[in-house]
Order: C-alpha cells, then structure tokens, then sequence
C-alpha cells in the first residue's frame, strides 16, 4: 500500500529524463560546433543602358552624374574624390532628387569590391537608378 | 491497479513521439542549409553595411559566381561566358525577361570579368542585374 502511493505521488518518475537529457545535450553541443552562423546577403540592383542607350552616351546632358571606379580610387564628373567625399557628395545629391539617374563607370582593372563600395553608398543615400558601365 | 496503467502507457508513449521529433529537427537542421551548397564558397564578397536586406526569394533567380580569379560559374559548373550567355538566353525563353540574375562577384575581382558576365546578361536580354554582397559577416 505504501508502494503504491509513492507511485501516484511521483509518476514523472516513470519516464526516465536522464539518457534524454544526455542525448539532448549531445545534439546541442554537436550542433553548436558544427553549424557556422549563415552571412547576411544583400542584393544591390543596378541597371545595363542598353546597346542604344549606349549609342547616345556621347550626348549625354553633363548635368547628368557620372561616378568613375579607377583601380586606385575614384571621381565624380571628373573630379577625383576619396570615398568619405563621395558618400557625402551622394548624400547631398540624395537630397535633392532620389530618382536621378547615376551613372558608375568602372575601368576594367577596378576592383569589384570598389564597385560594391559605390553602389552601397547609393543605397545607403537612397539612390535607385544606378547605371552600371564598362570602361577601357 | 488500472490508474497505473493508464500511467505507464502515458511514460511509454513518450518515447516514440521524442525519436520522431528529433529525427524531423535533424532532417531540417541537414536540409536547411542545402540551397548554399550549390553556391561557390571561395568566393569572398565585399561589405555592403548599407544593402538592402533580400525579403522575398524568386525561385527563378539565377546567381552567377565569379571568383577571385575571374572564373564564371553555375552551382559549381564552371562556364564560359559563350556557354552562360545561351544558358541565360534558355532562361529569358522560359521564365521571360524578368528573370532576376545575382552576380556573386569575389571582392579582388577585376571588373572586366564582371562585364563579361553584364554582357552575357545583355546580350541574353536582362538588362536589370543585381550584385550580391555582405551586409552582415557572421
């Protein structure tokens, strides 16, 4: 009778936790070590002038901004700046219309991560039609 | 007598439910990370703090990897720029020119071998490409 009620008084004991918990832990270390936390992508849109875009670049209005991508730094509408000056230069610009059109113009041995440097300070002023294009 | 066995059976079928509880967690844990298995791991991308987060996925897009040494590739199958231009062609035919393309570019890439892959996009119709980058290093 004395079994009995300890039986009732106590029925979790039924189950026993401890190789589960084991196991849980096991599962929980094993993965704490092998899944390495995932990196945070983003996607920078950018627009391709077309082939008769391309025919009428000589034409193009100077009021038009003109970002270039050397390998060793950058300018804007020919003016060479380092990067803290044009992110402030883009900003202002920002500021006055979001929906002008920026043209980025990278030299073929710039660096992609300089190209990725300009579009970021785009995005970061808020600009949205980013032209890419090639030079020689 | 009856009371404990109602109270066995409920310990007994514990154990079961648990087993197949964690073989889901791990099924999902295994298979959660398989879509980055088809991208390119070497490939080093430049910090954009800036970007946009990417919210929504189309499961049309296309990524391109190119690595560090200007090498274009598909889920690991190196191409060349002839070969991803019919391939993003196939790919206009079928999904339409609104098909969205990411350039996985390696930071130390040199801009000629993105504009090959930019071309091959033009040339294929796809004049809106986009750039992938870090906004975040884990």
């Amino acid at each position: 009778m004395a079994r009995k009620k300890r039986k009732v008084d106590m029925p979790p004991a039924d189950l026993p936790m401890t190789p589960m918990i084991d196991v849980v832990f096991q599962l929980l270390i094993y993965f704490l070590v092998t899944i390495h936390p995932v990196d945070v992508v983003t996607h920078l849109d950018v627009f391709r002038p077309s082939p008769e875009a391309k025919k009428d670049k000589p034409d193009t209005p100077p009021k038009m901004i003109r970002v270039t991508i050397f390998s060793d730094g950058f300018s804007i509408n020919e003016r060479p700046v380092d990067l803290a000056e044009l992110d402030k230069l883009l900003v202002k610009l920002a500021g006055i219309d979001k929906t002008q059109t920026i043209l980025i113009m990278a030299t073929a041995l710039s660096p992609h991560e300089k190209l990725v440097q300009v579009l970021d300070m785009c995005a970061k002023s808020g600009l949205v039609n980013l032209s890419v294009v090639s030079m020689n | 007598m009856g009371k404990r066995a109602t109270l066995e059976d409920a310990a007994m079928n514990m154990t079961p439910m648990i087993d197949v509880v964690f073989q889901l967690i791990i099924f999902f844990i295994t298979t959660a990370d398989m879509e980055n298995k088809a991208l390119d791991t070497k490939v080093r991308m430049a910090m954009a703090p800036h970007g946009p987060v990417v919210q929504k996925k189309d499961p049309r897009t296309i990524v391109v990897d190119v690595s560090s040494k200007g090498r274009i590739s598909i889920a690991n199958a190196y191409m060349s720029p002839a070969v991803l231009k019919s391939i993003l062609k196939k790919a206009v035919g079928e999904y339409g020119q609104t098909t969205p393309v990411v350039i996985r570019g390696d930071g130390k890439t040199t801009h000629q071998d993105i504009k090959a892959v930019m071309d091959a996009c033009s040339a294929a119709g796809l004049w809106k490409v986009k750039f992938a980058a870090l906004k975040e290093k884990a």
